[in-house]
């Protein structure tokens, strides 16, 4: 098992009417081992920016405060909130610096932009930015869920619905993964409010 | 009375001339397999054996107590961190008084299992009395010893219920065979021993140790990512095995642990915190 599966990971963000959700599953595992069934992969920037992280625990733990660090300066110097597209080239830029030894991490970013409009992108481990006007995915069980999003999502979706389905695709999907999976953390954030949930899923 | 000699011919298996000839029932013969003809033998074999490698991702055990013997198994297949089944039957009944347990490569498992019913039906037939565990046994791990180094995957677990009354033996893929009370096989089996072994007395009635058996799988299916789906415990007494619980392991967790996982506030706090 390559690197990135080290750890086992699930992320995943879907757009919706002047919303946006964002899951991740709980598992941190040795490999096949089971260590912690509350690990936390997704991290609030502020109140309309989130950040997923899936791959290497450390790398994700790291990475994480890096973020919260250069985010508080830059809220510092402009008094200011980033926007998510400005936030997504600067992970983009740090991953680049370590072009050559990279961090092992693959980001999902969701956000709201100006006018309540949501904004999600993803990226592989050296920064290339990739923009999606419906979902994107990434983690060990990337490849079922891209097969699970693509059949449950619809667009302009109320935060409720937007709920009952990211919720279904990240439960179907991580039913077929060994490394991710044992329960989910779903945020949905629309203007208003914040709201975090946590999923009971298949413990196996 | 002729006596079945059949265990102890040698088994290479024919190079290159093809299979027996059709007079033979093919079943007294031990089975021979065409060799693949390419110019690379020892790195197609090679090959082979990599391609079954990391199959062992199970939990299966077996223990043995005052009534019988109990087995269990959970029925994931996974290929490396895919999950291609979770209702794979692990425990296969080679005839109504004899389990085995599946563990490696399934197709290994299967078709070796169900040739030695064959031949445990054969000599039922020519001894005019059932095999023992312990015959059964060694006729498998005879048969696979013969087949070492060749990338067979089978780590298996024989149980049954004889004239000496209960009986369970460990076979594997390198010829091995172990008789003992208590067996756990697989990449889940060290959490099922540390379970098994610490609810274990001989003296449990048929409840407590299918209760124990289950416990064990389900804390396997939770701690290792290659096992899980359903855990089925199957008891086999003097009459023969009976099958008495599947049940799906996501449910039995919740069984187990009704409190509801940390709620919201709290992880909230905690990454306040950090």
């Amino acid at each position: 098992m390559s690197i990135f599966e080290y750890n086992g990971s699930a992320v995943v963000a879907m757009v919706g009417k002047n919303c946006f959700a964002i899951a991740s599953d709980r598992r941190l595992g040795v490999q096949l081992q089971t260590i912690a069934t509350d690990f936390k992969r997704i991290s609030k920037i502020h109140d309309r920016l989130f950040i997923g992280l899936s791959g290497l625990a450390t790398d994700v733990q790291t990475l994480y405060q890096r973020l919260v660090f250069r985010h508080k300066l830059y809220q510092l110097r402009e008094e200011r909130d980033m926007k998510p597209e400005t936030f997504a080239s600067l992970v983009s830029a740090i991953l680049y610096e370590k072009r050559f030894g990279p961090y092992l991490c693959q980001p999902v970013i969701a956000g709201l932009g100006e006018d309540d409009k949501p904004f999600i992108c993803t990226m592989d481990s050296i920064g290339a930015k990739e923009l999606a006007k419906d979902f994107v995915v990434s983690g060990t069980a990337s490849e079922s869920l891209y097969g699970a999003c693509e059949a449950m999502y619809k667009p302009d979706m109320e935060a409720e619905e937007l709920f009952e389905t990211i919720s279904q695709a990240l439960l179907s999907s991580v039913d077929r993964d060994c490394l991710s999976g044992w329960g989910g953390h779903v945020y949905v954030v629309t203007p208003n409010e914040i709201k975090e949930r946590i999923l009971k899923g298949r413990m196996d | 009375m002729k006596l079945d000699t059949s265990g102890f011919e040698t088994s290479m298996p024919t190079i290159g001339f093809g299979s027996s000839n059709d007079m033979l029932d093919g079943f007294s013969t031990v089975p021979s397999f065409d060799l693949p003809r390419t110019t690379d033998f020892d790195g197609f074999q090679k090959e082979a054996v990599q391609m079954v490698k990391p199959a062992k991702g199970t939990t299966t055990l077996a223990f043995i107590f005052k009534e019988g013997v109990m087995v269990a198994a959970d029925s994931r297949a996974s290929m490396g961190g895919y999950i291609s089944s979770q209702s794979v039957k692990k425990i296969i009944e080679i005839n109504p008084y004899m389990l085995g347990t599946m563990a490696g490569g399934a197709a290994d498992c299967q078709f070796w299992h169900r040739n030695l019913g064959i031949k445990c039906r054969l000599h039922e037939l020519a001894n005019k009395r059932r095999i023992s565990v312990s015959g059964a046994s060694k006729l498998l791990a005879n048969m696979l010893y013969s087949y070492r180094g060749m990338g067979l995957s089978v780590g298996t677990m024989i149980a049954g219920w004889d004239e000496t009354g209960p009986g369970l033996y460990y076979v594997d893929n390198e010829g091995g065979r172990l008789k003992g009370d208590r067996f756990s096989v697989g990449s889940g089996s060290p959490y099922a021993y540390g379970v098994l072994d610490s609810g274990y007395k001989f003296d449990m009635t048929v409840e407590e140790a299918s209760e124990l058996a289950r416990r064990s799988i389900y804390h396997a299916t939770f701690r290792d990512g290659a096992s899980g789906g359903v855990a089925s415990v199957y008891h086999v007494g003097p009459n023969g095995w009976k099958k008495l619980s599947g049940d799906d392991v996501g449910e039995l967790h919740y069984h187990y642990y009704p409190v509801p996982p940390a709620i919201a506030e709290q992880v909230m706090e905690e990454a306040a915190a950090e």
